[in-house]
């Protein structure tokens, strides 16, 4: 069991200094500004990151990491659970049975295998019922991607409150297999539940939940690893492929790609991916340029899941093979639109009460300073260096724009010296601005 | 502290520019979502205004720690009557550009109910002042 601690969220994203080069590539790929580069290394700012990735996707040396859980955690528990999202089967090549992928996974240690899909329905029930009962909260923003909520905590924090204070299908699935076994007589300290990521949103919401809470994912594996490990299996050896007895529908499992959520609900409805997209959507929610009475569906990756940044498979093949999988579903259910609950209406009950979050808190990271007058006044600043920074964003200084460095100069974080431009040491950098870029030119 | 920003008549793709840029320094402020939402709103009204009637104009917003003052000038065909202007649905707008989904009519009164202090002036065929002042407390 996880529990969030420490003033910022947790973060699965690391920088291994002993590999990184001080190149900026990150710095610029950060949609939070949340990185500079300081002596020469990475560093990534736990209040302002909001673990999405992007640094992870552009760093060519791969001194960005995503830090997982040890897979040798497994054995400390006599029921291990493995939660497999529907990318994870995607991930494979044509002609790979998801019962041969089962088997491998039971193979390396799991005694169980439950594709979090499973939790869909209810999901799709609870937030049902959620904005019939939050009518004056629209526009409704799903929670499901992570990475999401926390860059409206940062950046947009008056749109907290329209964040759909709901756990996601993980979370339904993981709490459904527990009660499960609890019910069958066994004891939790015996269940270890582990989620098969495939970015790091998910884990660093597994790791600090944002409402605080426990969450009831006892450990985190990244898709990458499994992935490699199941490869070697089913290149080495023949893996049974014994039939699986499917109570997915395509719906369930088409939840985590773009679309898969909203085309389950009435009303007005956007899918937004891609963490660019996402940005400009947000900025256009908060103007109250866009109405909606439906979900707002909004994933940080292009393609949502099937582009997360561990997949090792292209995110286009993998979106289709979730699809063609979803078809051969969909023909298993003879003409029903999903199969029936297996549970009873008390069960789903008892899970359906432990998905709420009860406060998500709005953390800006724009906020200059408490006291208006001084922060007035930083503004100002902020301004007048700008004014005289080249503006030519080249990330020489270690801030990805002259506007970060404008601001890290005053908050002091930073001197208007570390502009190699302005440097007193670089006697041809004016003749050199002017050539390439003009900078006579550029407050004009 | 103040910004200033220039408005290209016709240009309804590049609006929103200066509403944005002044929203990014409200949220700096820290001030109140609500507050930044009601001038964001009225100045992204202000500035479509400009750009759907307008050859031209600019921006001018001073923010201080009690209040946030916007002036908008604009070169263009003025307003004949300004009590009509003011009534909801009342639009002088030409079918393009309620084509492209402006010119309902409810621009200005929009921009009234949000601010506090409102003062607009026209000459016909010169051009239109409109200015607004929204408190912070």
């Amino acid at each position: 069991m996880q529990k969030a601690t420490g003033k910022y969220f947790y973060h699965a994203l690391k920088v291994d200094h002993d590999i990184c080069i001080g190149c900026t590539h990150c710095i610029k790929a950060c949609p939070t500004e949340a990185i500079r580069v300081k002596n020469g290394k990475a560093v990534i700012a736990a209040n302002k990151c909001v673990d999405c990735g992007e640094c992870f996707r552009v760093c060519p040396v791969r001194a960005i990491y995503i830090k997982q859980d040890d897979f040798a955690e497994l054995s400390k528990y006599k029921y291990r659970i493995a939660l497999v999202p529907a990318v994870f089967i995607s991930q494979f090549a044509e002609g790979i049975r998801t019962s041969q992928i089962y088997a491998c996974l039971k193979k390396l240690g799991f005694t169980h295998i439950y594709e979090v899909e499973h939790g869909v329905g209810v999901m799709i029930e609870l937030m049902n019922n959620y904005m019939l009962d939050n009518e004056a909260k629209k526009p409704f923003i799903s929670a499901f991607c992570p990475a999401v909520v926390r860059l409206i905590q940062v950046r947009f924090p008056s749109l907290v409150k329209n964040i759909i204070h709901l756990k996601a299908p993980l979370d339904v699935a993981s709490i459904t297999i527990l009660e499960r076994l609890t019910d069958a007589g066994i004891n939790k300290e015996e269940i270890g539940t582990f989620y098969i990521t495939p970015c790091a949103a998910k884990i660093a919401a597994v790791k600090s939940p944002v409402e605080n809470i426990t969450s009831s994912i006892s450990g985190v594996i990244n898709i990458d690893f499994l992935y490699n490990k199941v490869q070697q299996m089913l290149a080495k050896e023949n893996t049974p492929i014994d039939p699986i007895n499917h109570s997915l529908s395509g719906r369930d499992i088409m939840w985590s790609l773009s679309g898969g959520e909203s085309q389950n609900f009435s009303g007005n409805c956007f899918a937004v991916d891609g963490i660019r997209n996402v940005i400009n959507f947000l900025e256009r929610i908060e103007n109250e340029e866009i109405e909606s009475d439906g979900i707002i569906e909004m994933r940080v990756c292009d393609q949502s899941c099937a582009g997360g940044v561990l997949n090792p498979n292209n995110r286009f093949v993998a979106v289709n093979k979730v699809k063609k999988r979803a078809d051969y579903l969909d023909s298993k259910l003879d003409g029903r639109s999903c199969f029936l609950p297996t549970f009873s209406q008390d069960f789903n009950n008892r899970v359906k009460s432990l998905m709420s979050i009860e406060e998500i808190k709005p953390r800006s990271i724009l906020k200059l300073d408490d006291n208006l007058q001084k922060a007035l006044k930083m503004v100002e600043n902020i301004n007048k260096t700008k004014a005289i920074l080249p503006g030519t964003d080249c990330g020489a200084c270690g801030a990805p724009t002259c506007s970060a460095l404008a601001e890290d100069i005053t908050r002091e974080n930073a001197k208007l010296e570390d502009c190699i431009f302005l440097s007193s040491e670089c006697d041809r950098c004016a003749e050199t601005l002017e050539r390439i870029w003009n900078y006579k030119n550029k407050n004009k | 502290m103040e910004l200033s920003f220039k408005i290209e008549g016709g240009n309804f793709s590049g609006a929103g520019s200066a509403s944005s840029e002044v929203k990014r320094t409200l949220k700096q402020l820290d001030v109140d979502a609500s507050q930044i939402k009601r001038i964001v709103i009225a100045l992204y009204e202000a500035e479509i205004n400009v750009v759907a009637h307008a050859f031209g104009g600019k921006i001018e917003v001073k923010i201080s720690a009690d209040k946030v003052f916007a002036r908008i000038q604009d070169q263009g065909p003025g307003i004949a009557d300004i009590s009509k202007a003011m009534q909801e649905g009342y639009s002088t707008a030409s079918s393009k550009v309620r084509e492209m989904g402006f010119g309902a009519g409810m621009g200005l009164p929009n921009i009234k109910s949000n601010v506090d202090v409102f003062d607009i002036q026209s000459v016909v065929n010169e051009g239109t002042v409109l200015e607004m002042t929204f408190y912070l407390s």
